[in-house]
């Protein structure tokens, strides 16, 4: 039975039935059967309430109401990463999207697809696997998400340089503003420019313009071959072999590194036709000068890409540390560094030079943390590069700072979030 | 002509273009290749530019008297790297030419160039000029005079024109000798024996006879019958270009019936600028009923010296061991569309070693009488070249045009560097020499 | 004409010959590639750096005059065009390329680069940039990222946006603003993506970073000749759906084939077919003979008459020949042209080209399309003579109803060519008032003033101003 003692839950009664709103400990265990962060409500909600619109009109109706009772709204899909970046207040409604998950529209000889905010990536899968088809959207965790949160985030994963990043693949969006509006921008055509590009926008807005209601996406061809080389070594010899072959003119759809408590590994993911993987193989062995300890094919490197993006599962803390590729061994010690002092495991995307630090550190060492990171972002600005936080501690996180001081034209983003958001009635990062 | 007379021949011009539907699209894929706007920058000096200007007179918004279009087609080198890019065929050069009388008799141009035409245009003062020019260039002193300003860029006015004779004496010594003559080089026999004119050429004529005596010489080794062309004269190829169309037309009478006269299959050109001229000697008497069908005939006869020779292998003669860079010349590469015969010639040359030149399509500034009425423009374009020539580290800069052997020649003896300019059949003529092609007594 | 003080300080900022002011100069700064919008600006100024650019921004803002950024003019919408006796800032002589990182794959450019010319340069490095319009030798990038440019190859490389890493902007107060850039992952909205696009509405930009590609080792290029169109349009769905990812696939309608077997551009199609395919693979060599073994079969099956397949670069560049010499081909049959650039999803394909055939037949009207088959974006050329103004009146009729096809069937009115002037009018087909009041909002987030480039993209009055 729903609690109606707190306050938010009463505006939110007079648009949804009952049984499309969670409150307190049912909210609760909804979440815990979903999220894959610990900090999935880091603001530690007074009392969570978790609504599940079943349709646009819903969605607008309690932005409506939001805008007149003064409530906050935190759009959501599987609240899988909702504490990440540090958007979420104490006092947030949490709008899941899951309910809006039809396939609205599969051509499959379109290569184009409009579904629902809240349909799950595995479910959507599911749709395309059976066409040869898939979204090779490979964001850190996004498996465990729904493709709005995808496109809400707007992070890319390593395939990137092959297949284009998330904002690169997203058609059109539907999307309720914060303002109450209904707009439906961009389209199923995979060219358009037709007026400004407010697709990109919204596109790793993170739910703070507008909750995306449906989005049309670009879909592509499953390649025929997936096979994946993987080296072991020092970590410096990794770090170079990693630089050569994202170097080499070699279509390599991803090359990773990863350093835990032994030898480091470098993987590199070539994707395509037989004959053109087979040379690529041959030929990257050629290049390397050795034999991988290891190759793996079709399932099983699939598998081992997907245990990859969802590589930081359950820990407290992960940094994100970036420079320009080719200071991708000097980032990868200084990661190593970093996770040394906090007791963590690193891995890296080398094609962009983007090396994460995942760990899960006691509490009661925060004074270690934030110096440790702290130091970290300072040694990497240095470089020219950054150090962000995607998922820490609040308190940790306050001290820091989520991102460094480099967010661009920061008064234009104001205005953009004024025009769509007036009444903040939608997330926005904690400060 | 009066002005009006020459906008109704210009606006004909421009409508035939466009029943012929040749007109243009606007499209600007000739911004790039033209040198002017590319240093400029404003789309008035670029060919897109220059036909919105003319089409702005035919359609009255302009007058042709007016700065824009004095200027802006004034500054055009006239080198026609527009047209080749052109997706619609616009046929630029033609259309210039009539830009240029409208413009012309608009305004009258400036005095020096004016003096300049008429010393090509009349034979009679144009061999006293020349004459003098020579006498000049053998006491040294414009040799002398470059070098004494060499290092002081870009060359400007009298420092150009000295700098320019001094490049059109005959370069040094090449490096190398003549090889003993193999027992079994014999002229080559062909069982057609194309007799072949040569067009003298007012410049060639005057400071580079050695020029027309190795194209004589070359083209007889490769089994061409050459008869000389009396009564011949200037092509009319300045004129053209600097909108006197009235004294290009008789000029092209007086060619048309010389090479009629002397019963020639081919004429022969041993200078580009000349030669686009004459291939367009059909469309320059158009208008003239009677002259019409003979010049488009005459016209179809004309050749590069380069295509005669690549035509025929060409036969090869003895080593120059000598590293060299060719230019195109624009009215051989642009006008008359030929980029490969050249390379065909150098490549037969034994002991050559030709690196490319960056930018080898590119105008030299030279364009005629450019670097007289537009010095800064005109030196800016010319010292790119000149840079682009240096950075190649050739002994010698090898092309087909007398007026971009000065233009370039001047600006090389400017900086110096004492790199040499040869015509492609001096470098041939030497090779043949050098071979015992000639027989023992060489040239 | 500016008022005289605009005009001195303009000169002192970018130098006497950095300002035309002369109205007969102005006159070729009247029109873009689209010649049928045509209006003088008050002045052109061409500036060689990004504090050139921002002191004549301050300087015409505060005149109150509009702001109009041109690159080559070869935009086809009209957005280069100065409305209002507005200043146009030309970038012509903003053309150098700032760095070319090679290991970083990327380059740092001024606006004003000619887009073939940026790779060129890469090219040194074994790089190039992937983006490719037609216009590639001409156009530049600082018109390229505002109007998104695409290509031919960009079916399987993207279109502009996904390869600009980092701006910087000069907005309407003179002011620059850093967008992205150094590869870094940008905080907080993507800024960088909504500028791209946005057609000299927002700002100039006047540094652009742009990310570049190893050049492919292998290319592979076939030619499907095809009795009908329909059968051509079913052979891309076919290419598509069979999972190849053909780098480039371009269909070349039968009046398009005949106008250019007519031209001196002749590519030797033949004239009696109704459709020409061309597809491309590029990649390593080795998986290159499987696709193309797989395309030709998929060709044939769909209908196709003839499959020719190039062996070398030369044969790769004649059987391209008739697709890239089309537009100036079609210039040489008809004295005008009206060029649409709708996007359709790719399934409807055959059915949409019959709808415009029957159009044009209808209407009396040659329409010739060529166009990018494999991205569904579609070039419909109207050939007319503007001189007859009873076929002015058909053609735009006409016109109106190929926009209204392809909406119906769930396109849109621009893949690449931008709204600009031209199609700002049709924007009303595509988005509602609220839509269109978003994009009003973001327009006056960057340019609060309405400076720059006013008259352009967006319908006045609609959802808002
Ligand atoms: C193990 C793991 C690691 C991850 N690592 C990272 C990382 O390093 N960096 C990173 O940025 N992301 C990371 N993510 C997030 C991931 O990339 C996906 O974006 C996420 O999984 C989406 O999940 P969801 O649909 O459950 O969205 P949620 O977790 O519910 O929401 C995620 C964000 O998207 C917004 N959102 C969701 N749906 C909508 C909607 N319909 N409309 C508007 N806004 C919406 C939310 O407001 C929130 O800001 C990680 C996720 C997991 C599970
Ligand atoms: C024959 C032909 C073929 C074409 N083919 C294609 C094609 O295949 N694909 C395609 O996408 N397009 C094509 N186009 C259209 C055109 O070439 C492109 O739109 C091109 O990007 C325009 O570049 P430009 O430099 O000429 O810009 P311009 O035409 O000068 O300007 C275009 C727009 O960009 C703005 N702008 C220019 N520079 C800046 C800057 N620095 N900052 C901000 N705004 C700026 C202008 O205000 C204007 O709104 C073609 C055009 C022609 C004539
Ligand atoms: S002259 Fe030719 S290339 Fe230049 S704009 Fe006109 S049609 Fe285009
Ligand atoms: S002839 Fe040469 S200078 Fe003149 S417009 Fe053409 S390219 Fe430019």
């Amino acid at each position: 039975m729903i609690d109606s003692g707190v306050d938010r839950v009463v505006p939110v009664l007079s648009v949804l039935p009952e049984d499309r709103v969670l409150v307190g400990e049912s909210a609760r265990d909804w979440a815990r059967g979903r999220s894959n962060g610990p900090g999935w409500m880091p603001g530690d909600p007074e009392v969570p309430v978790i609504v599940f619109p079943a349709s646009v009109e819903e969605v607008s109706a309690l932005v409506r109401v939001a805008n007149e009772k003064g409530m906050r709204l935190l759009p959501a899909g599987l609240g899988s990463w909702l504490g990440g970046g540090g958007w979420t207040h104490a006092r947030d409604v949490i709008v899941s999207c899951v309910r809006l998950n039809a396939v609205e529209h599969y051509e499959p000889a379109d290569l184009t697809l409009t579904a629902g905010a809240g349909l799950g990536m595995t479910e959507l899968d599911g749709v395309l696997r059976p066409n040869g088809q898939w979204l090779p959207m490979d964001a850190p965790g996004a498996d465990a998400g729904t493709v709005g949160g995808l496109v809400a985030c707007g992070v890319s994963g390593a395939m990137q340089g092959r297949y284009g990043a998330v904002r690169d693949n997203v058609l059109g969006i539907d999307v309720v503003t914060g303002a109450g509006r209904m707009l439906r921008i961009g389209g199923r055509v995979v060219k358009n420019v037709a007026g400004y590009d407010l697709v990109r926008l919204f596109t790793g807005s993170r739910g703070s313009l507008g909750i995306i209601t449906s989005v049309s996406v670009r879909l592509f061809p499953r390649p025929e071959t997936d096979v994946t080389l993987c080296y072991a070594g020092r970590a410096a010899e990794m770090a170079a072999l990693a630089h050569a072959m994202c170097t080499s003119s070699l279509p390599v759809a991803a090359v990773g590194l990863e350093a835990g408590n032994g030898d480091t590994i470098c993987t590199a993911r070539l994707l395509g036709s037989a004959g053109e993987v087979e040379e690529a193989r041959s030929r990257l062995i050629d290049n390397a000068g050795q034999e991988p300890r290891r190759i793996v094919r079709d399932d099983e490197s699939a598998l081992l890409h997907r245990e990859r993006a969802a590589w930081e599962e359950g820990s407290a803390l992960v940094v994100r540390l970036a420079a320009l590729p080719d200071r991708l061994a000097d980032t990868f010690e200084r990661a190593r560094v970093l996770a040394g002092a906090l007791g963590g495991g690193v891995a890296a995307d080398a094609l962009r030079g983007a090396v994460r630090v995942k760990a899960s550190p006691d509490a009661g060492r925060d004074e270690d943390i934030v110096r440790a990171l702290s130091r970290a972002r300072g040694e990497m600005e240095e470089a020219g590069g950054s150090m962000t936080l995607s998922q820490a501690r609040g308190k940790v996180a306050a001290r820091v700072g989520w991102a460094g001081g480099r967010g661009s034209a920061p008064a234009l983003g104001a205005r953009i979030k004024e025009l769509f958001d007036p009444a903040s009635v939608l997330a926005s990062r904690c400060p | 002509m009066p002005v009006s007379t020459a906008v109704h021949s210009l606006a004909g011009a421009v409508r035939k273009q466009e029943q012929g539907l040749l007109n243009c699209v606007h499209c600007g894929f000739c911004l790039p290749a033209c040198p002017t706007y590319r240093r400029l920058g404003d789309e008035a000096d670029s060919p897109r530019g220059r036909l919105y200007l003319m089409q702005a007179v035919v359609e009255g918004r302009l007058d042709p008297g007016a700065e824009a279009f004095q200027t802006h087609i004034g500054r055009c080198l006239g080198c026609r790297a527009c047209e080749p890019v052109c997706p619609s065929g616009v046929e630029y050069g033609h259309l210039l030419e009539l830009a240029r009388q409208v413009g012309g008799d608009a305004r009258r141009p400036p005095i020096p160039a004016r003096a300049l035409l008429r010393v090509f245009g009349t034979a009679w003062m144009a061999r006293p000029a020349m004459f003098a020019g020579r006498v000049l260039r053998a006491t040294g002193l414009p040799a002398l005079l470059t070098r004494i300003l060499a290092g002081r860029r870009p060359p400007k006015g009298a420092r150009l024109a000295v700098a320019m004779l001094a490049a059109s004496a005959p370069p040094p010594p090449l490096p190398g000798r003549a090889e003993a003559r193999p027992e079994t080089v014999t002229q080559r026999r062909l069982e057609d024996k194309p007799t072949v004119g040569v067009l003298d050429g007012c410049v060639q004529a005057g400071l580079f006879s050695r020029v027309n005596q190795a194209t004589v010489r070359v083209l007889r080794a490769n089994g061409y019958r050459v008869v000389s062309v009396p009564n011949q004269g200037c092509c009319g190829a300045l004129h053209a270009h600097g909108g006197d169309l009235d004294a290009a037309r008789s000029l092209a009478r007086r060619n048309l019936e010389a090479f009629e006269a002397a019963g020639v299959d081919i004429v022969a050109l041993n200078a580009s600028g000349c030669g686009a001229t004459m291939a367009e000697y059909g469309s320059l008497l158009a208008d003239d009923e009677e002259m019409a069908p003979r010049a488009r005939a005459l016209a179809s006869r004309v050749r590069d010296i380069s295509q005669l020779l690549a035509e025929r292998g060409p036969i090869p003669g003895g080593s120059v061991p000598l590293k060299v860079t060719y230019d195109a010349p624009c009215h051989l590469l642009h006008a008359q569309g030929v980029a490969d015969p050249p390379a065909r010639v150098l490549d037969s040359i034994p002991g050559l070693d030709v690196v490319p030149l960056p930018g080898a399509a590119e105008c030299c500034g030279g364009a005629g009488i450019y670097g007289l009425t537009n010095p800064r423009l005109g030196g800016w374009i010319g010292s790119d070249k000149v840079r682009a020539v240096l950075g190649t580290g050739a002994a010698a800069l090898v092309t087909g045009n007398p007026g971009c052997m000065m233009q370039i020649g001047a600006g090389l003896a400017l900086t110096g560097a004492g790199i040499p300019v040869l015509h492609l059949v001096e470098l041939l003529d030497e090779s043949y020499r050098r071979g015992g092609l000639y027989g023992k007594a060489g040239r | 004409m500016v008022p005289a003080t605009l005009a001195k300080s303009l000169v002192e900022i970018c130098g006497r010959d950095g300002v035309i002011l002369d109205e007969d100069r102005l006159l070729v700064y009247e029109s873009d590639a689209l010649t049928a919008y045509r209006h003088r600006p008050g002045a052109v100024v061409l500036p060689r750096s990004t504090e050139q650019v921002q002191g004549a921004v301050r300087a015409v803002a505060e005149h109150g005059l509009p702001i109009v950024p041109r690159g080559a003019g070869t935009g086809l919408s009209g957005g280069a065009v100065a409305l209002d006796g507005a200043v146009v800032i030309g970038t012509a002589r903003m053309n150098r390329i700032l760095d070319i990182d090679a290991p970083n794959r990327r380059a740092v450019l001024q606006p004003g680069v000619i887009n073939a010319e940026l790779s060129a340069a890469a090219r040194v490095h074994g790089l190039y940039y992937a983006p490719d319009p037609s216009s590639q030798t001409t156009c530049t990038i600082g018109g390229n990222v505002a109007e998104n440019s695409g290509g031919p190859h960009c079916l399987k490389y993207g279109v502009t946006s996904r390869y600009v890493t980092g701006l910087a902007v000069v907005l309407a107060d003179g002011s620059v603003v850093r967008l992205g850039g150094q590869g870094r992952e940008a905080a907080g909205y993507d800024l960088v993506g909504l500028f791209v696009g946005s057609e000299g509405c927002f700002g100039i930009a006047t540094e652009i970073e742009v990310g570049l590609l190893p050049v492919p080792e292998g290319v592979r290029t076939l030619l499907g000749i095809f009795d009908r169109i329909d059968d051509a349009g079913q052979a891309v769905s076919d290419i598509v759906s069979a999972g190849l990812l053909p780098a480039a696939l371009e269909i070349i309608d039968g009046p398009t084939i005949r106008a250019v077997e007519d031209s001196v551009f002749a590519a030797g199609y033949p004239t009696d077919a109704e459709a020409a395919l061309v597809i491309e693979f590029d990649g390593l060599k080795a998986g290159l003979d499987e696709d193309v073994e797989r395309a030709a079969v998929l060709c044939e099956r769909a209908g196709a008459r003839e499959v020719r397949s190039a062996r070398d670069e030369e044969e790769r560049i004649a059987l391209w020949k008739g697709r890239k010499k089309a537009f100036g081909a079609m210039g040489r049959i008809a004295p005008d042209l009206l060029v649409q650039d709708a996007t359709v999803p790719r399934t409807t394909l055959p059915a949409i080209l019959r709808g415009i055939s029957e159009i044009g037949e209808r209407y009396d009207l040659v329409v010739a399309n060529v166009f990018h088959a494999g991205d569904g974006n579609l070039h419909p050329n109207i050939l007319f003579d503007r001189r007859d103004e009873h076929e002015l009146e058909r053609v735009e009729r006409a016109s109106k109803e190929i926009m209204q096809l392809c909406v119906d069937s769930g396109g849109t009115i621009t893949g690449e060519h931008g709204v600009g002037l031209d199609k700002k009018h049709h924007m009303e087909l595509i988005y509602g008032p609220d839509e269109l009041a978003a994009m009003w909002g973001v327009r006056r987030a960057f340019d609060p003033g309405g400076v720059m480039n006013p008259g352009k993209v967006l319908p006045e009055g609609a959802g808002g101003d």
